[in-house]
């Protein structure tokens, strides 16, 4: 290979990649606010007892389960604007792009661990003579809640890894700025590597929690 | 081969798990080939590791056993050799029936045959099928081991190691994990063997099936036999302290 | 503001061609990307370390970052490392099937654990050999749970392949984004781009859940 490595060139421009990665962990958070709160709503309400209500939510979270990111992030940044004749600004819209896409994954996710809390459970709170709105709140909230952690935090960490998708719609994020650079600097290698390595350095700590905790699942299941 | 004439021979077994947990030190057992034994004994006190010691499933620290006059399992410098020739002529079942969830009954049975001997599938078929009839299975035949009840299955898996034709037939507990209702058919099964004179080693918590079918009981604890005898004898009128607690606290009865 | 759907269907065969790209990529390397799965998942349960130490950072580093920057590093850097010039398809098969073993890895590494110590015993009982054993017995098993799994890492990168159109591959969202770009009717061809995207991957996902319930029925022992 001829490539003769140059990482000194980056290392003088990272100004930028910080400031991408400070919008980069604005949109992950951000989402993840809209994504932990709403997914929730929606999960009960995919739940609910009323078909008029359950059909257009499942047909939403599906929609977003079932669709490339990068299409409803484009369609958000084009279509948006055009129905509704507003432009929020491109972090705003990038983190609503990304909190519903995100909001549908959870709301599966809080679904899944609600309908998982055993029949027994709700047995139990029967016979302790708690009202069906103690057996939630008392019941089946906390351990749904508890027991849907770790798949709320490997979404959370998703959309952080997602939200790469924003640059595409040239929202100045840790990906834009890398790819500026990497066009300023004829540095592709280093500056991909370097943007790669940041991302990792986020995600990889979380994913070892997520591990840990369903294997601590495990052993106390057992 | 006579009756008189050791089907097994069990000389000084030792075995630890991880050098540390002593399970079996010192065994000596022989057993003849008209033998139906029994063991019986306390939890952890050796009787699952040594059937499956026997099954060629473990590694042991010391001894050696013979099969019928030929070395089977020896230890030497810290290595367990098996014969694997021995191993086949010997068959196990287990208290989780272990059936193969992918296969339906019928391939359950014919997979060791066609692949350990190379027997023609036709022909392992054949004698799959006329074995599920004598165990009151053959509807069961393309069934998958989901659709069947705990003491199907249990027959099913003894049907499965009759297939390798077995010189002798090791039973772990096979009645502990099925519903009371369900004993009975597995046991019915393992006494039709033992009218057929298959010798047997049978692990098991139920006294009354031990009575039952035993030509002899062996009562083990701390990883040692301690008492070897009659089933009337070990059962009804025990020589050994421990035995004598044992029978006691199981039967909840004094003598 | 009115809509106009009949645009797209005047687009109809560009949108198909791009579509057929999606399809191909997809299944190129849902192939590849199954059987480099397959073997990671082997090297990650293996006895030797440096086996087990290479994959497992393998498979963290490619599930660890966006798969638009593991896009971005083939397309634009791996000709550079490797000093030679490589077709869009190439580095589209390329990066896609390092992300989908990466995934399908994890889904192959589980089903293998998932096959108990009791089965392997039941196995020497029956005097099988340890070849007889893995093929007969360990593998069938492990595919089995790992079906619906692998059928999600699939659909999974159906949606994912939609990412090279970032670096100008003519698959079916880059063809929309032209489209849209060219008529100034993104609402239109926008939606039907990605009703097509759901039309395709919304049956598959149903079909996961079904044949896992299958699966596991089956399984349940």
């Amino acid at each position: 290979m001829s490539y003769t490595f140059d990482f000194a060139s980056v290392f003088r421009n990272m100004a930028p990649l910080w400031d991408g990665l400070l919008v980069t962990i604005q949109l992950t958070i951000a989402a993840n606010v809209i994504g932990l709160t709403l997914g929730f709503v929606l999960a009960l309400l995919v739940m609910s007892r009323w078909r008029a209500i359950r059909l257009p939510v499942t047909l939403f979270i599906e929609f977003f389960r079932c669709t490339p990111a990068i299409i409803q992030i484009v369609w958000f940044f084009y279509c948006v604007p055009m129905l509704f004749n507003v432009f929020l600004g491109s972090v705003t819209m990038g983190i609503m792009a990304l909190g519903l896409n995100l909001a549908a994954f959870n709301a599966e996710a809080y679904r899944a661990s609600i309908q998982a809390v055993p029949r027994e459970q709700l047995d139990a709170g029967v016979a302790l003579g708690l009202t069906p709105f103690q057996r939630v709140l008392y019941i089946i909230l906390p351990t749904a809640v508890r027991n849907s952690v770790p798949v709320l935090l490997t979404n959370g960490i998703g959309t952080f890894q997602q939200s790469a998708l924003v640059a595409i719609v040239a929202v100045q994020d840790l990906m834009y700025q890398g790819k500026t650079l990497a066009t300023l600097t004829y540095r592709p290698i280093e500056t991909f590597t370097i943007v790669a390595l940041v991302y990792f350095a986020v995600s990889f700590p979380v994913s070892q929690i997520v591990g840990y905790l369903e294997r601590r699942r495990e052993v106390l299941a057992s | 081969m006579s009756d008189t004439a050791p089907l097994i021979k069990i000389e000084g077994l030792h075995k630890s798990y991880g050098g540390v947990v002593q399970v079996l030190q010192g065994l000596d057992i022989e057993m003849t080939a008209g033998d139906r034994v029994v063991i019986i004994g306390p939890s952890g006190g050796g009787k699952s590791t040594l059937l499956r010691v026997l099954m060629g499933l473990e590694q042991i620290d010391r001894g050696s056993i013979t099969f019928g006059g030929n070395p089977y399992i020896s230890a030497k410098s810290g290595k367990t050799a098996i014969d694997a020739k021995v191993r086949r002529s010997i068959g196990m079942v287990f208290q989780h029936y272990t059936l193969f969830p992918h296969l339906d009954v019928i391939g359950n049975l014919i997979l060791a045959p066609t692949k350990v001997r190379g027997e023609k599938k036709a022909d392992a078929r054949e004698r799959a099928m006329a074995l599920l009839t004598r165990f009151g299975l053959a509807q069961k035949a393309n069934a998958y081991p989901a659709q069947l009840s705990g003491g199907q299955k249990q027959r099913v898996a003894i049907a499965r190691a009759l297939m390798l034709d077995p010189k002798l037939m090791l039973f772990d507990e096979v009645t502990s994990a099925l519903d009371p209702e369900l004993v009975a058919e597995v046991e019915q099964v393992i006494l039709q063997l033992a009218h057929q004179q298959m010798p047997m080693v049978i692990v098991t918590h139920d006294m009354w099936f031990a009575r039952n079918i035993a030509s002899r009981v062996i009562f083990c604890a701390g990883g040692v036999v301690v008492e070897d005898g009659p089933p009337e004898q070990v059962l009804g009128s025990p020589k050994e302290e421990r035995t004598r607690e044992f029978i006691e606290r199981v039967f909840h009865i004094k003598h | 503001m009115t809509f106009n759907f009949a645009v797209v269907f005047k687009f109809q065969d560009a949108l198909l061609l791009g579509l057929l790209t999606t399809l191909k990529l997809t299944l190129i390397c849902i192939v590849l990307g199954c059987a480099l799965g397959f073997f990671l998942a082997l090297a990650r349960t293996s006895k030797s370390a440096i086996l087990r130490g290479v994959s497992s950072i393998y498979v963290e580093f490619f599930r660890g970052t966006p798969v638009l920057v593991q896009l971005f590093w083939v397309f634009f850097c791996l000709p550079l490392v490797l000093g030679v010039e490589l077709s869009n398809l190439a580095s589209g098969v390329i990066a896609l099937t390092l992300y989908m073993g990466a995934i399908t890895s994890e889904t192959f590494r589980a089903s293998l654990k998932s096959v108990g110590q009791e089965q392997l015993d039941a196995c020497v009982a029956l005097g099988l050999s340890p070849w007889a054993r893995t093929m007969n017995v360990v593998l069938p098993q492990a595919v089995l749970r790992a079906a619906p799994t692998l059928l999600s890492n699939c659909v999974s990168l159906f949606k994912e392949s939609a990412l090279v159109s970032a670096v100008g591959m003519a698959d079916l969202m880059f063809v929309g984004q032209n489209i849209s770009n060219n008529t100034a009717r993104p609402v239109e061809v926008l939606t039907v781009v990605a009703l097509i995207y759901f039309v395709i991957a919304f049956p598959l996902t149903r079909a996961v859940t079904v044949i896992e319930h299958r699966i596991l029925k089956r399984l349940a022992v």
